[in-house]
């Protein structure tokens, strides 16, 4: 067998056997041309990019979604093409600037695990970088990591090697080198490209007035999207998680009032889920131009008593009526905010009742408030919110989690809602009604576990607008939810313009990223060093083996002799 | 790491093969082709070993961590074939007793390098990650080869002829030893919760201890007489 086998090689290496070199040999030249093998990564973790996006042709976010470099942190000297870790608890803006100004290759932020247990100082500063982040021109990626174990090891690893870099001696750094661990962060994905096409989906539904054709509608809008720096982190619990779950629940309340003829109400109500709410209130726009421009009859083209926008509700013990211009008396308009102000007084003297009045700016890019894509339209509009600014970081924050809302206060200020409204509606106070009349009790009572679990439901998945699809889970439920007490619910698609795109979109917002531990150059000229010195140990130790026979022959012998 | 990292690893792995080759004068015996038909029957041995695992111990799925220590033992009994082909090589070659050692030796510990280190050190040394497991594993070799030669001392003595009797029981000890050596040293790493590092250094120990209690049985078997 042994004679064959020698012949088979033989004939092989003289290759006058063609095929068997050939199934010999191929494999062995794909394997030493392949590429070098992804080995198995010390820690591979799931990072969330910073947004990237283009509105109305200004660029926000960050523009790179690729990184293959060391990672450093801010403590070492030179951060140039260097991956900048850092941790959100000692984050601050001016250290993210200087990492950016040293041109740093990446910059991944690391997140602590229960973001909610963050001091308020923390979060409230977060919150106030945020914009600028992104406003900010960034050309590295910039990435967001949840901590774990592992993640905050490799962190406290690439601190110490950062630290201890400048100071030490050549020796010192020579051990170092052998010692410690570098990492290299390597992000699987490809480079971030424009997503074509992308559809941005509204919902909308409606409970249609008692008698007669020519009713006032009232138009009930909450929009649905979250926003923050990281898409895959924007929760938006109070913004605007609330204002959806507010609009369920006046659906449902109004739904039941609408199924007995005693309490219809000569008024058509129109509920309108928006998307694209954080990027200009894209499907609010797109739906005003489709009903008022495209349709010859549509509810908001006849007769629209006012248009009530719902954000950020979920917080806090006031409540603004946000205008851009103040009622006149004898408009419904008016009559709301005076039933307002009669309901908060009478029945919830704890809540502070104002109106803000905030003049439309064109000039801006963005749009302060929702009611004013309908303001703009000549439709009398108005948001409620327990902010008193627009400007407030908490409305684009991911920081804004589910935590951050109060669903007792959701629910009050829900019920303040439904209260004013269904005194204009059913004109009570001209009726005669007391102020303290409670209308929302007992069976028709907010239900605050309601408001809680589709809160629960709604926090329990990122809404970035990026992230809802039209045939998301997220929007099926929604349109589900909404069709239970509403009629004729109906989606609303915004596409961007192809030639002059008022939004474009970026995928590969959601990565993973791996830590491969990794040795500077240096160390592997020192190995070999090492290497060679052992062989020359090796070959003078083979060479002089007779020695060592010798040694043994003679300790046997001696051994034998006694 | 780099190409250059894998350069390091496959010097540290080959070179003190080559040295071995080159100074122990079995070049100059031209017996290259000898050691390949050595390698060959390692294979051929490997592969029967294989079936004969597949056959009588299918893979055994205990609970994750538990070390299966019979289950091991029986594997590690399934390498006394080694000792069986070991034997198979050095019948086949004439020659004086340290020529046909050193034949069978060297074709078993290449082949082995060839079969089981090769593809590992290519793939994981020149992947991104360092990992000092590949130092280790050229290292590892470096210690298989000086077990080999050991044992196939062992094995051209024990199957002599002229062999004493008195001789017979420590070369069957030795012999045990350096069959299960591989045995011991993962319970013992098991047992001891050991680090790759001392492991490695354990297992060079005993190898040398395994090397050089043969040397000193070879030299008086050889010379005593």
């Amino acid at each position: 067998m042994l004679e064959e086998a020698g012949e088979v090689l033989e004939s092989v290496l003289k290759a006058s056997c063609l095929p068997l070199s050939f199934l010999l040999f191929v494999p062995a030249v794909l394997l030493l041309l392949g590429p070098p093998p992804a080995a198995e990564a010390a820690h591979e973790f799931t990072v969330y990019r910073m947004q990237q996006y283009e509105l109305g042709g200004q660029p926000y976010g960050t523009r790179n979604a690729v990184l293959n470099t060391e990672a450093r942190t801010l403590e070492a000297d030179v951060l140039s093409r260097r991956c900048v870790m850092m941790r959100l608890v000692d984050f601050s803006y001016e250290q993210y600037q200087k990492a950016l100004r040293q041109s740093a290759g990446a910059v991944v932020i690391i997140l602590p695990k229960a973001m909610s247990a963050l001091p308020q100082d923390v979060v409230r500063q977060f919150m106030e970088i945020e914009p600028e982040m992104l406003a900010m021109e960034t050309i590295v990626p910039v990435y967001f990591a949840v901590e774990d174990e592992e993640l905050l090891s490799i962190y406290e690893q690439t601190r110490i090697a950062s630290t201890s870099q400048g100071s030490a001696s050549a020796a010192e750094v020579l051990l170092h080198t052998a010692t410690a661990n570098g990492f290299q962060m390597v992000t699987s994905g490809a480079q971030s490209k424009a997503v074509s096409d992308w559809l941005i989906t509204s919902l909308e539904g409606r409970l249609t007035g008692l008698g007669g054709e020519d009713l006032p509608t009232i138009v009930i809008v909450a929009h649905y999207d979250s926003f923050g720096v990281a898409p895959w982190l924007s929760h938006g619990a109070d913004s605007n998680g609330s204002g959806i779950s507010g609009l369920l629940e006046l659906a449902r309340l109004f739904s039941r009032l609408y199924t007995y003829k005693r309490t219809h109400a000569g008024y058509n109500l129109l509920f309108f889920a928006s998307g694209g709410g954080k990027f200009n209130y894209q499907g609010t726009k797109r739906w005003l131009e489709d009903n008022l421009d495209h349709t010859d009859s549509s509810l908001l083209q006849d007769n629209v008593a006012f248009v009530l926008c719902l954000d950020t509700l979920g917080r806090g013990n006031s409540l603004h009526l946000h205008v851009s211009k103040p009622p006149k008396e004898g408009t419904l308009q008016h009559a709301f905010l005076r039933e307002l102000e009669m309901v908060v007084a009478s029945q919830f003297p704890e809540v502070k009742f104002s109106m803000v009045h905030k003049k439309i700016n064109l000039a801006e890019d963005m749009l302060a408030w929702e009611h004013e894509r309908f303001a703009i339209r000549r439709l009398p509009a108005f948001t409620i919110s327990h902010l008193e600014s627009h400007r407030d970081g908490l409305r684009n924050s991911i920081m804004d989690l589910r935590s951050r809302v109060d669903s007792k206060t959701l629910t009050r200020n829900t019920r303040i809602i439904a209260e004013a409204l269904t005194r204009v509606i059913y004109n009570l106070t001209e009726k005669g009604a007391p102020a303290d009349l409670q209308i929302f009790t007992e069976q028709m009572q907010i239900q605050q576990e309601q408001l809680e679990s589709v809160m629960d439901w709604l926090t329990s998945q990122p809404r970035a607008a990026q992230l809802v699809d039209k045939d998301s889970t997220f929007l099926n439920t929604l349109e589900y939810y909404m069709s239970r007490y509403l009629k004729d619910v109906k989606q609303h698609h915004v596409k961007a313009d192809k030639r002059d795109p008022e939004f474009v979109f970026y995928d590969q917002l959601k990565q993973v990223m791996n830590a491969y531990r990794v040795k500077p150059a240096i160390f592997d000229l020192l190995l070999a060093l090492c290497i060679v010195a052992y062989l020359g140990v090796a070959y003078v130790a083979v060479q002089h083996f007779g020695l060592l026979y010798k040694t043994v022959q003679r300790l046997s012998l001696k051994s034998k002799q006694q | 790491m780099t190409l250059f990292h894998f350069g390091n690893c496959f010097a540290l792995a080959y070179f003190p093969y080559f040295i071995t080759y080159k100074c122990s004068g079995l070049s100059e015996y031209n017996a290259f082709w000898r050691c390949v038909q050595a390698g060959a029957t390692y294979l051929f041995v490997q592969l029967c070993k294989m079936l004969f695992l597949a056959t009588f111990f299918p893979t055994w799925e205990g609970g994750a961590g538990a070390y299966d220590f019979v289950g091991e033992f029986m594997k590690a009994t399934v390498d006394l074939a080694d000792l069986v082909g070991l034997h198979l090589v050095m019948s086949r070659n004439a020659g004086k007793g340290e020529y046909k050692i050193m034949v069978a030796a060297m074709g078993w510990a290449t082949a082995e390098l060839v079969m089981s280190r090769c593809i590992p050190l290519w793939v994981g040394a020149r992947g991104i990650e360092f990992d000092w497991k590949y130092i280790q594993m050229s290292i590892d070799s470096n210690i298989s080869l000086v077990h080999y030669i050991a044992m196939a001392a062992l094995v051209w003595m024990f199957t002599r002829y002229d062999l004493p009797k008195r001789y017979r029981l420590p070369l069957t000890l030795l012999l045990g030893l350096s069959v299960y050596k591989a045995f011991f040293m993962e319970s013992f790493v098991h047992v001891f919760l050991l680090g790759s590092w001392t492991a490695l250094l354990v297992k060079a120990v005993i190898t040398g201890f395994l090397a050089l209690s043969s040397l000193g049985l070879f030299v008086t078997l050889v010379h005593g007489n």
